[in-house]
């Protein structure tokens, strides 16, 4: 329940926070990496300090995060098929014994067939889903945005106290 | 007019970076790097200990780990490893071994460890919980480990050497477990029953199709008429002819008719023959549910000591099966599942590489260990292995083992570098005390004591040649209460209890799918010879109880079968007999008078 909670006021927060549709689109489509491929890679703590680091919301990479795991979990098997697919085409052979034998590569555990898999998935939705994502926000934000900035929902999301923690990280 | 220009707001510049949060970032890093630094003893243990039981196929267990990057070793305490073939015993125990490793290859994900010392190793100690994890599983679950996949193969290898076992000490030579519907004569029994009406039916149908009587009556007429015709009365003598005619059709149709009958009833008498030769193998099955076996020596052997020879072929099979999963030859890329985690496990490709180093080396071990450690005197023993890799064709040699001491010579080599993988392994161990073992089907236990055992086995690709020889001159045998209640258990008891002198030799060789077994011990014949002499007449008695106990189940099915097969057959015969002799009668008498009428006057 306190995980739907802080979703709801993630996702409004986010929504209505100052930063641009393009900050807000790139934080969630950062966070869908996250959420899409198994967490504990050294691929993920690259795609973290990126949500840091770069000038985008971090809070929209929180909201991608928690949108993709189901999804994540839910594409499981395409992912191992596709991961599976990769790693044993001819063609591809090369270029996965080559990274293989590499050092430090190795660890990314690029060679897990649900790994590369998802990371593939999740590389090709990026763009698709930072446009869609900036567009869906313009378009909110010009339509109904300011109705609902004006609702006792939105007020009871904003006196939340994980709000104030949100806004730590707002861009 | 001139307007003034419109200042200009400066657009605010987008910043990329956030730099602020540079500080908290590396902070975040601090403190993973302090947990890790505080944990890695704890996260490598328990690593180690899961993919030990992975491999293994049964649990590992490590009271403590330590690693010391800076020197480059690691200590591993209190390494246990359970048996995964007996739930309360360890396979081994180390107080020690400290592993030298290489820091470099990490980076890639390869464990290259250069020397290990064992220090106090102990096999075959007892433990208090059950240890296996892949002789639990079937084996051929979606996800099975390769451990229990072997274990699974191993036991299916194993379970085709189950010879029929003796129940004679106990006496019960019982087939209460007879099912008639595994029987194979009734439903025989029943198809034939179906098969008769349908041939009587079909008999029937084609007698009354005959249709004599119209043509019997008509040549009746014309022989009357005849009887009284002169010789001028040309239209009687056409109509004898004609008559004569009609009757020889009629005859014709008769044999016709006999000709299908026979092949019909002898279809029948073949289905009789049938009922005969299912009875036979229904005799067969139900003496198979007795499970006795020859009486000959070597029969004897596997039967008394086949499932325990066994045994060792089993377990040095699946180990050997193990390695060649996790050390397989050629550089191709392999597969296998993927790490435990709440997400799917997949599976992780390796793509070995020439030239580059292997994913696991161990390059050498020195091994230090006890046999009878909890004896007065524990014997102390010193081993070696070298080349232990997860692939051999990189490493470019075998990987090697020996073993040797007062009583000990051990040694194996497991060739994997070319494309057939060749095994071999010898043991030879005396002075220790052998497992007690029970006597398959008879209520009696063999403590062989201290003795001697040897091991061998030669796994070329798929072919296999094995030994397994276990010698003692201090074996006690033990049997249940019941054993001497019966004449047979007696006899059993006092042909083996006196013997203290037992050599068992067990031989296993050909192809892995389809071996063969041969097993010998300087008890067989002596244990034949009297069995032959008191069993034999029960032997005998149990298999005409087992034909009783057939026949009875099978006699109200068959009997009236074939009362009805030799009812259709004498029917049969008889109709057509009798209105073949009418036909012949007529004919005959029809011939008769139309030569008395076409008789010239000088010949009358």
């Amino acid at each position: 329940m306190f995980g739907l909670i802080k979703l709801i006021q993630s996702l409004v927060g986010a929504l209505h926070s100052e930063g641009t549709p393009g900050q807000l689109a790139a934080g969630i489509a950062l966070g869908s990496i996250l959420g899409l491929t198994p967490l504990v890679n050294i691929h993920n703590a690259v795609v973290f300090a990126a949500l840091v680091l770069l000038n985008v919301s971090f809070a929209g990479g929180m909201l991608g995060w928690a949108l993709f795991v189901p999804i994540g979990f839910i594409l499981d098997p395409l992912f191992d098929w596709l991961g599976h697919a990769l790693l044993l085409a001819p063609s591809l052979r090369g270029l996965w014994t080559s990274l293989y034998n590499t050092p430090i590569v190795p660890l990314t555990n690029f060679n897990n067939t649900v790994v590369l898999g998802s990371l593939a998935f999740a590389l090709l939705l990026f763009l698709p889903l930072f446009f869609a994502t900036r567009w869906a926000v313009t378009r909110y934000r010009a339509t109904i945005g300011e109705r609902v900035r004006q609702s006792k929902f939105y007020r009871a999301v904003m006196a939340s106290k994980v709000y104030n923690v949100y806004r730590m990280f707002q861009p | 007019m001139t307007t003034s220009p419109q200042p200009l707001t400066p657009r605010p510049r987008f910043k990329i970076f956030r730099w602020r949060a540079v500080g908290p970032l590396l902070v975040l890093f601090v403190i993973l790097a302090v947990l890790w630094w505080l944990f890695a003893d704890t996260i490598a243990r328990r690593e180690t200990q899961r993919v030990g039981t992975v491999i293994m196929g049964a649990k590992v267990e490590i009271q403590d780990l330590h690693i010391n990057l800076r020197a480059g070793d690691v200590t591993i305490r209190g390494l246990t490893i359970a048996s995964p073939h007996e739930p309360f015993k360890n396979l081994l125990q180390a107080d020690e071994l400290v592993a030298e490793i290489d820091v470099v290859p990490l980076t890639e994900k390869k464990l290259i460890i250069d020397r290990i010392a064992a220090n106090g190793l102990r096999f075959g100690t007892a433990r208090t919980t059950d240890g296996r994890v892949a002789a639990k599983s079937d084996g051929k679950g979606g996800g099975a480990s390769i451990a229990e996949r072997v274990m699974a193969e191993t036991r299916e290898w194993a379970s085709q050497f189950q010879v029929p076992v003796l129940q004679l000490a106990t006496g019960k030579l019982s087939i209460d477990s007879l099912d008639p519907r595994r029987l194979s004569t009734l439903p025989a029994a029943a198809a034939l029953a179906a098969r008769a009406d349908s041939t009587q039916k079909a008999l029937q149908a084609a007698y009354q199709g005959l249709n004599l009587g119209p043509t019997i009556d008509s040549a009746t007429a014309t022989l009357e008429k005849l009887k009284t015709a002169r010789a001028t009365d040309l239209n009687t003598l056409n109509q004898g002819r004609l008559a004569i005619e009609q009757i020889k059709r009629a005859t014709d149709r008769v044999t016709a008719l006999e000709r299908g009958a026979k092949a019909g009833l002898a279809g029948l008498q073949s289905g009789l023959a049938g009922l005969d030769s299912a009875r036979l193998r229904d005799y067969a099955f139900a003496k198979s549910l007795l499970k006795l076996p020859s009486l000959d020596a070597p029969a004897i052997g596997s039967a008394l000591f086949g499932p325990v020879a066994v045994k060792p072929f089993e377990r040095v099979l699946y180990y050997t099966q193990l390695a060649r999963r996790y050390m397989p030859p050629g550089l191709l890329p392999r597969a296998t599942t993927g790490p435990q985690r709440v997400r799917r496990a997949g599976e992780d490709v390796r793509f070995p590489k020439e030239q580059a180093l292997p994913g696991f080396l161990l390059r050498s071990a020195e091994l230090s260990f006890l046999l009878r450690p909890n004896s007065d005197q524990p014997q102390r023993y010193a081993g070696k292995l070298s080349g232990l890799t997860s692939d051999p064709a990189l490493y470019g040699r075998p990987m090697l083992a020996s073993a040797s001491g007062p009583q000990l010579s051990a040694g194996a080599m497991l060739n994997h570098l070319r494309g057939v993988p060749v095994d071999t392994a010898g043991a030879t161990v005396g002075g220790i005390p052998l497992p007690a073992f029970d006597i398959p089907g008879l209520p009696l236990r063999l403590t062989p004591g201290d003795g001697t055992t040897q091991l061998g086995l030669k796994l070329d690709g798929d072919t296999i040649h094995a030994m397994f020889a276990l010698r003692t001159t201090n074996a006690k045998w033990s049997g249940d209460s019941g054993i001497r209640n019966t004449t047979i258990g007696d006899v059993i008891w006092r042909t083996v209890s006196g013997i203290s002198n037992v050599e068992l030799e067990a031989r296993i060789s050909g192809e892995l799918h389809k071996p063969q077994l041969a097993v010998r011990s300087n008890l067989d014949q002596a244990i034949a010879s009297r069995l032959r002499a008191i069993v034999g007449e029960e032997v005998a008695a149990a298999e005409r109880q087992v034909r009783e106990r057939v026949d009875a189940l099978v006699k109200e099915k068959v009997d009236p079968v074939r009362a009805q097969v030799n009812t259709i057959q004498t029917q049969a015969q008889a109709q057509i007999a009798q209105q073949r002799a009418r036909l012949d009668e007529l004919q005959k008498q029809l011939e008769q008078r139309m030569r008395e009428l076409t008789r010239l006057p000088f010949q009358r």
